[in-house]
């Protein structure tokens, strides 16, 4: 899987190179409109990561340019400004998918993730980690062959996991991605500690084992053993 | 009352003031002239008889002089010594053929040896016509002149003031979010010229404020997001990494501090948002609807608390107001019923047509409820929260003139929002 990074601010870039290649991914970075340009032009890349304010022009212009000549690339905007037009405009020109900075980095893996699958028309797909099977596009999760019920919260924070295997996945991290701007209506992260109860509790009913492992005052960490 | 109306009231008060206290001089002053000028050609006339009676030889008993005016002479047996008597009186005028007022001049002179009394008798007639006249035409210039005064007042001042006007409604139209400049407004007169011009460089001082303020914002709110998003990212990373669990909980703390530095920076760009009205497109928002839905999307987390929520929905009011700062406005009050509850508590949410009461249990804030309003407020123990949940509602419902209350009163928290 090829991504290409769209970002001007150096150690903002290294950090999504890095932790995207430990995902699996392989990672270009250019830090100007004009390299991304040439770039989107002369490669095919399955999922572009695009900042808006470029120091020789708009981000924009790049998913124009992909929308011009038909690439089938997932385009995500990352962008420092919580604008509404800047969203809107570039939901509508094309882009799949908006992160306002500071975003996490596993956040960041699982909008890229689904964004591809929802491109490559993986989404009928099942994604198999061990027993587990989780179908993204009809929400449906078995463990050994055997559905599991889960609450629409519960099946997001296991797709989240999954999405980020062997990553330390913060508290705030997992809080953000479950409940977006809802989550200042939590006063502790204790919602959290009941949601993975649940889930850890449906599995291990089907006969899953428990993936989840805790990073004391910190988070979760989801991996075999 | 308008400033046209004050100055004609002024003006024509004025007028008519001087005009009576004119009239009432001029008519006393002219008389005194008519009396005198009349009184002097009765005294030419008795001197002009006098001298004609010792220079000619016959004498009649009446002289006729002008239409009215005649001379008596009656002869008497004494001297009566009358030296020169004046009387006003009536009498019957023949010529007129009605009583008329007549001035008479008595005197007495011995002619020829023998001594009269001649009476010259004149008629008033003339001396009141003129003054009556005199009168009218004081009275018709007065009415005249104020008649004119109110018309081209009228006519001058919507004229005039046209300009003035124009700049007012163009003052009124003024929105900083969307600034117009002052239509071009034509007018010779140079005070309404220097007051658009002042209006003009003051609009495009506050504009250009206005300009440099939302750009100092934006920018803070570009420049500062980076580098916390680069603080966030790298203790993200450094986490991975397999470190002792000490070193690991210092990193967290790192992580967690940027993730509340970023909300807090948030928060406080929205409030200098809503202080610098950058919230200008108002819709008609359904707060019902809003509700309902805000409510169906934290329902998993009113049930890990194990809340009790009851809507009562007696009207459903349709609000002018920014979506952005509806969303807020209700997402703050959910949330604040919701974070700051007990376990196994209640939330009662009831809207009116004019209200929405939104009440909660929960502990008490130790501190006066009014002081929860301000900035970084908040009772003790949430340092999760950034404190500027109620700021926001508050400010939002200042900036639509609604009103808000809070009160505590034994474990039950009472917003109450008047629209």
């Amino acid at each position: 899987m090829n991504i290409l990074i769209v970002e001007d601010e150096k150690a903002l870039a290294e950090n999504m190179v890095n932790y995207l290649d430990q995902s699996g991914y392989h990672c270009e970075w250019v830090d100007n409109l004009t390299n991304a340009q040439e770039k989107v032009w002369s490669y095919s890349y399955d999922c572009i990561i695009v900042d808006i304010t470029l120091p020789d022009g708009s981000g924009l212009d790049v998913i124009e340019r992909l929308k011009a000549i038909k690439s089938k690339s997932g385009i995500i905007i990352v962008s420092a400004k919580n604008a509404m037009e800047d969203k809107i405009a570039g939901l509508d020109i094309g882009a799949d998918d908006y992160l306002t900075k500071p975003f996490d980095l596993s956040e960041l893996n699982a909008r890229i993730k689904s964004v591809i699958r929802r491109r490559s028309f993986e989404a009928q797909n099942e994604i198999i980690f061990q027993e587990i099977a989780i179908s993204p596009y009809d929400h449906v999760v078995t463990v050994h062959g055997k559905p599991l019920n889960l609450t629409k919260k519960e099946f997001d924070l296991l797709l989240y996991f999954v999405s980020n295997q062997k990553r330390v996945i913060t508290k705030e991290s997992i809080a953000e991605h479950l409940w977006g701007d809802d989550m200042d209506m939590v006063d502790s992260f204790d919602f959290i500690y009941s949601h993975l109860k649940n889930l850890r509790k449906k599995i291990e009913e089907k006969g899953g084992k428990d993936y989840i492992q805790t990073v004391y005052g910190i988070g979760y960490k989801f991996m075999k053993e | 009352m308008k400033l046209l109306n004050i100055a004609n009231r002024n003006y024509i008060a004025t007028l008519i003031l001087v005009f009576v206290i004119g009239s009432i001089v001029g008519y006393f002053v002219l008389k005194s002239i008519v009396n005198n000028e009349f009184n002097q050609k009765l005294f030419a006339e008795k001197d002009q008889l006098i001298y004609e009676l010792h220079t000619f030889e016959d004498l009649k008993s009446n002289y006729y002089l002008n239409i009215g005016d005649k001379i008596q002479l009656e002869e008497v047996d004494y001297d009566p010594k009358i030296k020169s008597v004046l009387s006003d009186t009536i009498m019957y005028d023949e010529f007129e053929k009605k009583e008329l007022p007549f001035r008479i001049l008595t005197f007495s002179d011995n002619f020829k040896g023998r001594f009269y009394e001649v009476r010259i008798t004149k008629s008033l007639l003339s001396n009141n016509d003129l003054m009556k006249g005199i009168t009218e035409i004081m009275i018709l210039v007065v009415v005249l002149l104020s008649i004119s005064l109110i018309i081209i007042n009228r006519f001058l001042s919507k004229k005039i003031w046209d300009p003035f006007h124009q700049i007012l409604n163009n003052l009124k139209e003024f929105k900083i979010s969307k600034p117009e400049p002052l239509s071009t407004i034509d007018t010779t007169v140079d005070e309404f010229r220097d007051l658009k011009n002042a209006l003009n460089n003051m609009i495009g001082k506050s504009i250009s404020d206005y300009q440099n303020l939302k750009e100092y914002t934006e920018n803070t709110s570009h420049e500062i997001q980076t580098p916390l998003a680069i603080i966030r990212n790298k203790s993200e990373m450094l986490l991975q990494e397999p470190l002792s669990e000490s070193q690991l909980t210092e990193i967290g703390k790192i992580y967690e501090a940027s993730g509340r530095l970023s909300r807090l920076k948030e928060g406080l760009s929205m409030l200098t948002k809503i202080d610098n009205n950058q919230f200008v497109d108002n819709e008609p928002i359904h707060i019902r609807r809003f509700i309902k839905k805000k409510l169906a999307n934290v329902e998993e987390l009113i049930l890990i608390k194990n809340l009790k929520v009851t809507t009562k929905y007696q009207a459903d009011p349709i609000i002018e107001m920014n979506n952005d700062l509806a969303y807020m406005m209700v997402t703050n009050l959910l949330s604040n019923a919701i974070k700051h509850n007990l376990e196994n508590g209640r939330i009662d949410i009831l809207l009116g047509a004019h209200e929405l009461l939104i009440e909660n249990t929960g502990r008490d804030p130790g501190i006066p409820t009014k002081q929860l309003f301000n900035r970084f407020k908040r009772t003790g123990k949430n340092i999760e929260s950034v404190g500027l949940g109620l700021s926001l509602i508050k400010r939002i419902a200042d900036y639509y003139k609604m009103t808000i209350e809070y009160t505590y009163n034994n474990n039950w928290h009472l917003i109450k929002i008047t629209f």
